[in-house]
Protein backbone atom coordinates (compact mmCIF):
# COMPACT_ATOMS: atom_id res chain seq x y z
CA UNK A 1 0.00 0.00 0.00
CA UNK A 2 1.72 3.40 -1.08
CA UNK A 3 1.00 6.36 1.40
CA UNK A 4 1.47 9.98 1.56
CA UNK A 5 2.93 9.80 5.49
CA UNK A 6 6.89 10.67 4.69
CA UNK A 7 5.45 13.95 2.51
CA UNK A 8 2.70 15.21 4.87
CA UNK A 9 5.36 14.57 7.93
CA UNK A 10 8.27 16.74 5.83
CA UNK A 11 5.43 19.69 5.31
CA UNK A 12 4.83 19.93 8.97
CA UNK A 13 8.72 19.76 9.66
CA UNK A 14 9.03 16.52 12.02
CA UNK A 15 11.26 14.06 12.47
CA UNK A 16 10.56 10.21 12.34
CA UNK A 17 10.28 10.55 16.68
CA UNK A 18 8.36 13.31 16.91
CA UNK A 19 5.80 11.82 14.82
CA UNK A 20 5.71 8.53 16.44
CA UNK A 21 5.66 10.74 19.93
CA UNK A 22 2.66 12.56 18.47
CA UNK A 23 1.00 8.90 17.35
CA UNK A 24 2.35 7.24 20.59
CA UNK A 25 4.34 4.84 18.42
CA UNK A 26 7.96 4.07 17.90
CA UNK A 27 10.07 6.02 15.55
CA UNK A 28 10.55 2.20 13.69
CA UNK A 29 6.99 1.97 13.03
CA UNK A 30 6.97 5.49 11.85
CA UNK A 31 9.60 4.28 9.11
CA UNK A 32 8.10 1.11 8.15
CA UNK A 33 5.10 2.56 7.39
CA UNK A 34 6.70 5.54 5.22
CA UNK A 35 8.81 2.98 3.31
CA UNK A 36 5.68 0.88 2.89
CA UNK A 37 6.67 -2.39 4.96
CA UNK A 38 4.05 -2.05 7.25
CA UNK A 39 0.60 -1.22 6.66
CA UNK A 40 -0.75 0.39 9.36
CA UNK A 41 -3.81 -1.04 11.78
CA UNK A 42 -7.65 1.09 10.54
CA UNK A 43 -7.43 2.64 14.06
CA UNK A 44 -3.52 4.21 13.79
CA UNK A 45 -4.60 5.00 9.79
CA UNK A 46 -7.61 7.30 11.45
CA UNK A 47 -5.02 8.67 14.24
CA UNK A 48 -2.76 9.49 10.98
CA UNK A 49 -5.58 11.08 8.85
CA UNK A 50 -6.73 13.28 11.80
CA UNK A 51 -3.20 14.77 13.01
CA UNK A 52 -3.08 15.79 9.42
CA UNK A 53 -5.83 16.92 9.32
CA UNK A 54 -6.23 14.74 5.98
CA UNK A 55 -9.03 12.13 4.76
CA UNK A 56 -7.69 8.51 5.31
CA UNK A 57 -8.22 7.93 1.13
CA UNK A 58 -5.96 10.81 0.18
CA UNK A 59 -3.29 9.26 2.51
CA UNK A 60 -2.94 5.70 2.47
CA UNK A 61 -3.79 4.41 -1.77
CA UNK A 62 -3.78 0.35 -1.19
CA UNK A 63 -3.76 0.49 -5.31
CA UNK A 64 -4.88 -1.89 -7.75
CA UNK B 1 -0.12 2.39 29.05
CA UNK B 2 3.51 4.46 28.63
CA UNK B 3 5.90 2.00 26.60
CA UNK B 4 9.13 0.64 27.63
CA UNK B 5 12.22 1.97 26.84
CA UNK B 6 14.71 0.00 25.38
CA UNK B 7 17.15 1.39 27.83
CA UNK B 8 14.90 1.79 30.81
CA UNK B 9 13.76 -2.57 29.78
CA UNK B 10 17.73 -3.17 29.79
CA UNK B 11 18.49 -1.89 33.16
CA UNK B 12 15.80 -3.70 34.36
CA UNK B 13 16.97 -7.04 33.14
CA UNK B 14 20.53 -6.26 34.07
CA UNK B 15 19.87 -5.53 37.74
CA UNK B 16 17.56 -8.97 37.75
CA UNK B 17 19.96 -11.15 36.66
CA UNK B 18 22.83 -9.54 38.47
CA UNK B 19 20.90 -10.95 41.48
CA UNK B 20 20.19 -14.06 40.02
CA UNK B 21 24.11 -14.53 38.92
CA UNK B 22 24.47 -13.97 42.74
CA UNK B 23 22.05 -16.37 43.77
CA UNK B 24 23.35 -19.04 41.47
CA UNK B 25 27.42 -18.45 42.37
CA UNK B 26 26.41 -17.83 46.37
CA UNK B 27 22.93 -19.82 47.30
CA UNK B 28 22.60 -22.25 45.19
CA UNK B 29 25.97 -24.30 45.85
CA UNK B 30 24.51 -24.57 49.75
CA UNK B 31 21.29 -26.29 48.79
CA UNK B 32 22.04 -29.48 48.57
CA UNK B 33 23.53 -29.44 51.94
CA UNK B 34 20.31 -28.22 53.79
CA UNK B 35 18.18 -31.18 55.28
CA UNK B 36 14.97 -29.57 56.39
CA UNK B 37 12.70 -30.81 53.11
CA UNK B 38 10.80 -27.51 53.29
CA UNK B 39 13.71 -24.85 53.93
CA UNK B 40 15.57 -27.23 50.68
CA UNK B 41 12.17 -26.43 49.08
CA UNK B 42 12.24 -23.07 49.43
CA UNK B 43 15.79 -22.00 48.68
CA UNK B 44 15.92 -24.40 45.62
CA UNK B 45 13.10 -22.18 44.59
CA UNK B 46 15.15 -19.13 45.21
CA UNK B 47 16.50 -18.58 42.25
CA UNK B 48 13.44 -19.28 40.21
CA UNK B 49 12.37 -16.11 41.20
CA UNK B 50 15.09 -13.44 39.56
CA UNK B 51 13.35 -15.31 36.14
CA UNK B 52 10.15 -14.99 36.62
CA UNK B 53 10.53 -11.21 36.84
CA UNK B 54 12.43 -11.18 33.61
CA UNK B 55 9.48 -13.14 32.45
CA UNK B 56 6.96 -10.53 33.79
CA UNK B 57 9.33 -8.12 32.09
CA UNK B 58 8.93 -9.36 28.82
CA UNK B 59 5.28 -9.93 28.72
CA UNK B 60 4.93 -5.86 29.90
CA UNK B 61 7.19 -5.06 27.35
CA UNK B 62 5.31 -6.39 24.78
CA UNK B 63 1.56 -5.50 26.68
CA UNK B 64 3.25 -1.84 26.04
CA UNK B 65 4.69 -1.66 23.15
CA UNK B 66 3.12 -0.56 19.90
CA UNK B 67 1.06 -2.62 17.24
CA UNK B 68 3.87 -3.12 14.81
CA UNK B 69 6.54 -4.11 17.93
CA UNK B 70 3.93 -6.43 19.17
CA UNK B 71 3.52 -7.84 15.68
CA UNK B 72 7.73 -8.40 15.87
CA UNK B 73 7.60 -9.51 19.59
CA UNK B 74 4.79 -12.49 18.50
CA UNK B 75 6.39 -13.93 15.66
CA UNK B 76 9.53 -13.85 17.23
CA UNK B 77 8.29 -15.69 20.04
CA UNK B 78 5.72 -17.87 17.66
CA UNK B 79 9.62 -18.96 15.73
CA UNK B 80 11.08 -19.24 19.13
CA UNK B 81 8.25 -21.54 20.82
CA UNK B 82 7.96 -24.35 17.48
CA UNK B 83 12.10 -24.64 16.82
CA UNK B 84 12.36 -25.32 21.08
CA UNK B 85 9.47 -27.75 21.14
CA UNK B 86 10.58 -29.21 17.67
CA UNK B 87 14.70 -29.69 19.36
CA UNK B 88 12.54 -30.73 22.35
CA UNK B 89 10.84 -33.65 20.25
CA UNK B 90 13.82 -35.00 18.41
CA UNK B 91 15.93 -34.56 21.77
CA UNK B 92 13.40 -36.80 23.59
CA UNK B 93 13.56 -39.53 20.96
CA UNK B 94 16.99 -40.02 21.02
CA UNK B 95 16.85 -40.18 24.49
CA UNK B 96 14.12 -42.99 25.20
CA UNK B 97 16.16 -44.81 22.19
CA UNK B 98 19.05 -44.32 24.48
CA UNK B 99 21.16 -43.03 21.23
CA UNK B 100 21.82 -39.61 23.75
CA UNK B 101 22.17 -39.94 27.41
CA UNK B 102 21.00 -36.63 29.28
CA UNK B 103 19.62 -36.25 32.55
CA UNK B 104 16.11 -34.73 32.37
CA UNK B 105 17.28 -31.50 35.24
CA UNK B 106 20.15 -30.87 32.15
CA UNK B 107 17.82 -30.67 29.50
CA UNK B 108 14.90 -28.94 31.35
CA UNK B 109 17.48 -25.94 32.90
CA UNK B 110 18.48 -25.48 29.30
CA UNK B 111 14.78 -24.80 27.86
CA UNK B 112 14.61 -21.25 28.97
CA UNK B 113 17.54 -19.96 27.64
CA UNK B 114 17.13 -21.57 24.17
CA UNK B 115 13.78 -19.75 24.08
CA UNK B 116 15.12 -16.74 24.99
CA UNK B 117 18.29 -17.15 22.44
CA UNK B 118 16.28 -17.99 19.26
CA UNK B 119 13.26 -15.04 20.53
CA UNK B 120 16.09 -12.38 20.55
CA UNK B 121 17.46 -13.67 17.21
CA UNK B 122 14.67 -14.02 15.63
CA UNK B 123 13.07 -10.27 16.89
CA UNK B 124 16.25 -9.06 15.99
CA UNK B 125 16.46 -10.27 12.20
CA UNK B 126 12.54 -8.89 12.20
CA UNK B 127 13.66 -5.44 13.64
CA UNK B 128 16.21 -5.08 10.85
CA UNK B 129 13.71 -6.15 8.42
CA UNK B 130 11.32 -3.66 9.53
CA UNK B 131 13.62 -0.45 9.25
CA UNK B 132 15.15 -0.59 13.06
CA UNK B 133 18.44 -1.19 14.66
CA UNK B 134 17.71 -5.03 15.57
CA UNK B 135 18.08 -4.63 19.10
Amino acid sequence: MENRVRELREKHGWSQGELGERLDVSRQTINAIETGKYDPSLPLAFKIARLFGSRIETIFDPGK
Amino acid sequence: MTRFSNKRYNVHVLLIMAVYVLLVFFEWPHVKAVTDPVLKIVLALVPALPVVGVIVLMGARVLRSDELQQRLHLIALGAATGLVAALSVVFSFLCAAHVLNLAAEDVLFWIFPALCLVYGLSHMALTRRYGGRGC
